[in-house]
């Protein structure tokens, strides 16, 4: 793959995650794609990623891939981005995450997710309140 | 035009120079207007700061390691993901999966990103002692 059509898968998968395109998401990212979670320490699959789509979507309102840094080498591309969240009862949180992608023929075949999950609780609203 | 072999070769420098404690090494890798990002707290710190704060932790770590390297060089910079494993003063050994965002400027590093969890910080700190 060309380094624009690397960037342009990559503009595809984070476009289509924030726009709930689960369609598209299914087209580029491969039949044996592996997400790996730091938080998490453990591989999955594709199947357990959109599966599980809309329910990484209760409670919050609206999710996006903001800030993205992109570049790309010669079988994939790092990207450094702010997730922004806004929650259901008004809340908006942020996420800096950073993700490194394995491609194959136009299609995504891995992905390393870096977050930094102690920001979970105030991105979701959730921390309590600090005296 | 990329030379990518001496992006990776300044990462290596880097990390091994790290490992060693060679922080003569690590300091020549910077550029002079160096800042390093971190996820925990998402602020820029300055060179001279980190710098200081290497050399602080290499007073109470035995030994640090940077395992299962993983290296891509994109224009301007490298990207890598490695398993940082230190043995500390006491004994207790902690381990943390780092992904590390590098710029490069004229073969040093300008600016860099590093995230990681510190939701796992029990696994990578020792235990502090609670004073009664």
């Amino acid at each position: 793959m060309t380094e624009g059509e690397i960037r342009e898968l990559c503009e595809t998968f984070f476009d289509a995650y924030q726009d709930k395109r689960v369609d598209i998401l299914e087209r580029v990212l491969a039949d044996d794609c592996v997400v790996w979670h730091n938080v998490f320490g453990r591989e999955t699959t594709k199947r357990d990623n959109l599966s599980r789509y809309h329910d990484s979507y209760r409670g919050q309102r609206r999710r996006t891939y903001d800030d993205r840094i992109v570049n790309t080498f010669h079988d994939g591309f790092v990207i450094q981005y702010q997730l922004r969240g806004v929650m259901t009862n008004g809340h908006k949180g942020s996420l800096w995450i950073c993700i490194v992608a394995r491609v194959r023929d136009g299609q995504i075949t891995r992905i390393d997710e870096y977050m930094d999950s102690s920001k979970f609780a105030a991105w979701a609203g959730t921390e309590e309140a600090k005296p | 035009m990329r030379k990518d072999w001496q992006t990776l070769e300044l990462c290596d420098r880097f990390f091994d120079s790290l490992e060693r404690r060679d922080y003569d090494t690590v300091d020549a890798c910077y550029a002079p207007e160096a800042v390093i990002w971190h996820s925990h707290d998402c602020l820029y710190q300055p060179r001279s700061e980190n710098l200081a704060m290497l050399r602080r932790g290499g007073e109470t770590q035995q030994k640090v390691r940077y395992r299962d390297r993983r290296i891509r060089v994109f224009e301007g910079g490298f990207v890598q993901q490695h398993r940082i494993e230190v043995t500390w003063a006491n004994g207790f050994e902690g381990r943390m999966d780092v992904c590390f965002v590098a710029y490069v400027r004229d073969g040093m590093i300008s600016r860099a990103y590093e995230y990681f969890d510190t939701g796992q910080v029990d696994r990578f700190l020792p235990p502090r002692e609670v004073s009664t």
